[in-house]
């Protein structure tokens, strides 16, 4: 009995993995420049929340095929890079973020520049952009902000003239922050876009 | 004091009847409203339970009796008259003599717990009585077999049966809580009894392990995890030696898993189609419906019970708030307007949505799936955030750093109970997730 649960298991789990995992290659195009900063104030704002509201960019159409397509069958993660092979190094540097938005600040574009141009002299390198939350928020809505955030980062460096498929984006969410006081100074510093670096 | 009783029970058997109890209560008296607040409690006496068999080195009878106590009061339902001293074994008169003086301290109930400690398994009865009848009539019995290492869940069965009797409904005791705990970078998920007694792991990779949720069979958990480099979504199942299925590896985000109530689907968050977006998996055919179509983050479905909506949390009318949607993904609407709103938990009773608004700090809201009614769960201290529901939908546990780190702590859902702590650990618990009734 505890045999055969177990091999209707691994059978179950193999159909699974075939079936339902996939689709590891990335869109085949992205949005060719970094979300516009800001958007229209709407009848929704209220004197609860001054800040002014996320970017609010047109309808985005869609970039690549349907979800009710079959996923593409690939083995689990296979043609996604793995994160700790990337390390970290001085020439990128890292790009902050406002409370709770995901656009490029005009001081940090500068830096992206720079940071673009650096990958652009280095073709044989590919990159990882990590999006990050200061631990303020919700972890679910923070996961989903810190993935803008790299999305941003990395539309930019497209926008730049970087190859996007040189580029893979993680978001950690408020999961790995680099300063862990309970401080404005603190969260400010980890609301940020992280770059490394492996060779091809 | 028969007088009063008789009058009030009369009373609240009519709000009973005005909200028909589920399906479950056929045969059984309703006693008690569970849906109006401001319920009056019933006095209920729990003696030590009987050892009838079997030596007790380690004060099982007590303790059992005293876990019993704490669920009914927890219920909110029930007010515990204290007891001390096990009624004797088959003794007729020091029952009634026992149940005199209860009914003279108040009680209108007692409970007589009767147990059997033998080497395999414990045996328990629960006897229910009325100590406002006059010759202690007993309402209801019910016999209980357990494993001797899960005696608290003989407590806790006992206290869900006595709940039926007087609700029409079971409790809420015999249930488990998933939730993360951990420092940051290094977090697992846990599981324990709905009390926070019985800790034990459900994943130990060494990863980052984030927001598990029970499936409506309450075998299963579905979580977001790390542990293959990038935020994965995988299915586990703690009870079971049975090994964890991979539910979504997608380029991007896979995050925030909801089963629907059939457990036939399972809504999440994938960022592969270029950002967040709310997609529909069907998990006997792998087939990945796309459920919203928007530039900014559309993440966290919850369900409603009947499956045929989900709410969920957008950016798209500027800071995050509450929409609904049909479960197709059409007829979407905002249910809230203005602040900071994320973390939508739709009530198993239907009516309510929970979430947590940022105003500064973090507390908990309700409003009216019908967006009527919005209205402030929690006023601090600290944080309060991370609610789920439990399948009673009249209470909720939820993450609160009001004493420092983040623990889990567990109220009635309307806010009016006292917020009692869950967990009490070393590191941060965040994240809960409140299983349906075990089977």
């Amino acid at each position: 009995m505890f045999t055969r649960g177990r091999i209707g298991s691994v059978v179950a789990l193999l159909v699974l993995v075939v079936v339902m995992v996939g689709c590891a290659k990335r869109p085949a195009t992205i949005a060719a420049s970094a979300p516009a900063p800001t958007g229209a104030a709407g009848a929704t704002g209220s004197p609860a929340s001054p800040s002014a509201p996320a970017s609010s960019t047109p309808m985005q159409p869609s970039t690549s095929t349907p979800a009710t397509a079959t996923p593409t069958v690939s083995p689990s993660g296979g043609a996604r890079p793995v994160p700790r092979d990337f390390t970290a190094i001085a020439d990128l540097k890292d790009v902050f973020f406002d409370f709770d938005k995901y656009d490029i600040r005009p001081t940090d574009a500068k830096m992206l520049d720079a940071n673009a141009a650096w990958l652009k002299s280095h073709e044989n390198m590919l990159v990882l952009v990590e999006g990050h939350c200061d631990e303020r928020g919700t972890n679910e809505y923070n996961l989903a902000l810190g993935e803008r955030r790299a999305k941003a980062t990395m539309n930019y460096l497209v926008a730049q003239g970087v190859q996007a498929n040189r580029i893979t984006i993680i978001s950690y969410g408020e999961e790995r922050p680099v300063c862990t006081e309970h401080t404005e100074a603190c969260w400010a510093k980890n609301r940020r876009a992280h770059f490394l670096i492996k060779p091809r | 004091m028969k007088r009063l009783l008789a009058a009030s029970l009369m009373l609240l058997l009519a709000f009973a009847l005005a909200a028909p109890p589920p399906s479950r209560a056929q045969g059984v008296d309703v006693y008690i409203n569970i849906t109006s607040g401001g319920t009056k409690k019933l006095n209920i006496a729990i003696p030590e339970f009987t050892v009838t068999t079997g030596a007790d080195p380690a004060a099982t009878g007590k303790l059992l009796a005293s876990i019993a106590g704490a669920d009914l009061t927890f219920s909110g339902l029930f007010s515990v008259v204290a007891a001390t001293g096990a009624i004797p074994a088959d003794n007729a008169a020091a029952l009634k003599q026992s149940w005199t003086d209860f009914a003279a301290a108040g009680a209108h109930a007692g409970v007589h717990g009767l147990l059997a400690l033998r080497g395999s398994r414990i045996d328990g009865e629960m006897r229910l009585y009325d100590l406002t009848s006059p010759e202690f009539r007993l309402i209801a019995s019910k016999k209980f077999e357990v494993p001797p290492d899960q005696s608290r869940r003989l407590a806790h069965k006992i206290a869900d049966e006595i709940v039926l009797q007087f609700t029409g409904e079971p409790g809420i005791a015999d249930t488990k809580i998933a939730y993360v705990a951990g420092p940051r970078g290094a977090k697992e998920i846990l599981l324990a009894d709905y009390d926070g007694f019985g800790v034990r792991p459900v994943t130990r990779n060494g990863s980052i392990n984030l927001m598990p949720v029970w499936g409506p069979d309450a075998r299963s958990l579905a979580y977001t995890s790390y542990k293959n480099g990038y935020p994965d979504l995988f299915r586990a199942f703690p009870f079971e030696r049975r090994p964890e299925q991979t539910l979504a590896a997608f380029v991007g985000i896979n995050s925030s898993p909801a089963f629907s109530p059939d457990g036939k689907t399972l809504a999440m968050t994938l960022s592969k189609d270029g950002n967040p977006e709310i997609y529909a998996l069907t998990l006997a055919t792998g087939t990945l419906r796309r459920l919203t179509r928007h530039a900014g983050i559309d993440t966290e479905p919850s369900w409603s019970p009947t499956g045929q909506q989900i709410a969920f949390i957008s950016d798209r009318a500027g800071s995050p708030h509450v929409f609904v949607m049909d479960a197709d993904g059409v007829s979407v609407r905002q249910l809230t307007n203005g602040g900071h709103h994320t973390q939508p938990r739709w009530s198993p009773r239907g009516d309510v949505i929970v979430f947590t608004a940022r105003q500064g700090t973090h507390d908990l809201w309700a409003i009216g799936a019908d967006g009527s009614n919005p209205r402030r769960l929690t006023a601090g201290p600290g944080d309060n955030q991370g609610a789920a529901w439990a399948p009673n939908g009249r209470h909720l546990v939820f993450q609160s750093n009001r004493l420092g780190a983040f623990q889990l702590y567990a109220m009635l859902a309307d806010g009016s109970s006292e917020v009692i702590a869950v967990t009490r650990g070393s590191t941060e618990a965040t994240s809960p997730s409140w299983s349906p009734r075990l089977p």
